[in-house]
């Protein structure tokens, strides 16, 4: 475990920028604890001082995963947002998309969003933007990236793809092993 | 009981031992040869049977080498017995030429001017103090100059405030950068002195030992030259397919550290990247500095 380098935080930041824009601020500066950004086996993990305190007495093998996994630095340097990211992304999304609920099971099994899917999408999303994924009940499913702009959107028939698919909540089972 | 008639078909069965040569052998037991001198016959030799001729030959040549080896002193051991073989005789060429004499050091050829020999010293030597045997040099070796010591005596000719570990660790540093010196001195005196010997024209010089010495120099100059910026190399943009230098450690801060500077650089970088990310969100921090600088 330890602290990401500048050249990885500027990798990393850049990815979790496309979803939640400035609002990184409020992860690094929070007022109710000190949480800070972990680097664990190419894994980055979101920990609160206290609990990476406790986690250092755990020696490198034996630790498995601390804190909120929020992704991973793959071989080639770049960085994989995960799933267990989630509740923060949408804690802090710029851009949200809902989808009705005739479409959810088609997105949790991995597939993009289609048109007829979309219950509501925020105004003025522009092309290729990272988006976070509700359900009409606002309970979060995953994360993607805008095919077309909202503009655009009104212009596409209704099977044609809107938002690709990135991650969603069903990783949980079909992942579990590779996730956190 | 008459055994003639079978010892007679016995010895008819196979060939007698002894071999009649014009001219006798010559033998290396230690290496399992023998030299024939004598001259093939021509006519058997552009004869139809020449195979049954070189055959009988053969074995004829492989009798007198185990006739020879049956004379030769025998030990009896449990795997059975073996005859000793005397040493080889046979002097065999070299594969490769004889290695040239290397140059001499700057000592060696002293040495050889006053005629003091080199002497072969014990590896161990008696340490008085400790009362046990201790190498004369390296890991616990007795001329570690004291390295170890707990206390250093200050005499009356020392400058009672001077640090005396620090001036012997010093020395030690000094002496050792000396010789490596003095080894650098001999490699390039060789290496002229090489030059000079192979080739008689000065400006075609380039043997191996020298352009090697070249190089690491070159590869020693670019790694200074690359940490001689204002950020002594931290931000320069590596050149594509360079190669990574040698003996440089990966740095990491450390796990538990300063969280308030961790945060600030957090932040910094963040600003960074969100400015140069999309161009609403550079706008708005632009629009906050402008908002500050005018208050």
């Amino acid at each position: 475990m330890r602290p990401l380098t500048r050249d990885e935080t500027e990798v990393f930041f850049q990815k979790l920028a496309k979803y939640i824009g400035r609002n990184i601020a409020h992860l690094i500066d929070r007022a109710d604890e000190t949480y800070c950004f972990r680097l664990h086996k190419d894994r980055v993990y979101y920990v609160s001082e206290s609990l990476m305190r406790r986690a250092t007495s755990v020696g490198r093998d034996q630790l498995m995963s601390v804190g909120v996994c929020f992704g991973k630095f793959t071989k080639s340097g770049k960085f994989k947002l995960h799933i267990t990211a989630l509740d923060y992304l949408a804690q802090y999304a710029k851009f949200k998309l809902w989808i009705k609920p005739n479409g959810e099971m088609q997105f949790l099994y991995g597939n993009h969003v289609a048109k007829a899917h979309i219950g509501r999408i925020s105004e003025d999303v522009p092309e290729h933007q990272g988006i976070v994924m509700f359900s009409m009940a606002d309970v979060p499913l995953g994360f993607g990236v805008t095919a077309r702009s909202t503009v655009d959107i009104r212009k596409l028939q209704s099977t044609d793809i809107v938002a690709f698919h990135q991650a969603d909540v069903g990783e949980y089972l079909r992942e579990q092993d590779t996730l956190f | 009981m008459d055994v003639s008639a079978q010892l007679e078909t016995q010895s008819s069965k196979y060939k007698p031992i002894t071999v009649e040569k014009p001219i006798s052998l010559e033998f290396d037991l230690g290496l399992l040869a023998g030299y024939d001198t004598n001259t093939l016959d021509d006519q058997k030799l552009k004869s139809k049977n020449i195979d049954e001729y070189l055959k009988e030959y053969t074995r004829d040549g492989a009798q007198l080498l185990i006739n020879e080896l049956f004379k030769l002193p025998v030990s009896v051991e449990d795997a059975g017995v073996f005859a000793q073989l005397p040493d080889v005789t046979t002097v065999l060429p070299r594969e490769k030429p004889i290695p040239k004499a290397k140059p001499l050091t700057r000592w060696e050829k002293f040495a050889k001017v006053k005629g003091i020999q080199k002497r072969k010293k014990d590896k161990l030597i008696y340490d008085d103090e400790k009362g046990e045997w201790v190498p004369r040099w390296g890991y616990k070796g007795s001329n570690d100059d004291g390295a170890n010591d707990w206390l250093i005596p200050v005499s009356n000719n020392d400058d009672p405030y001077e640090d005396l570990f620090a001036k012997r660790r010093e020395g030690k540093k000094q002496r050792i950068e000396k010789n490596n010196s003095r080894h650098q001195r001999n490699l390039e005196e060789a290496a002229t002195q090489q030059n000079k010997n192979t080739t008689t024209n000065p400006r075609i010089v380039a043997t191996p030992n020298q352009r090697s010495v070249r190089k690491a120099e070159l590869n020693k100059q670019v790694a200074i030259s690359k940490l001689a910026t204002a950020s002594i190399g931290k931000f320069d943009k590596p050149l594509e397919g360079e190669p990574k230098m040698k003996g440089v450690k990966r740095k990491f801060e450390p796990t538990i550290a300063d969280f308030k500077k961790e945060k600030e650089s957090n932040l910094s970088i963040l600003k960074r990247v969100v400015g140069q990310g999309s161009k609403s969100d550079g706008g708005i921090l632009n629009a906050i500095a402008n908002t500050k600088n005018n208050k």
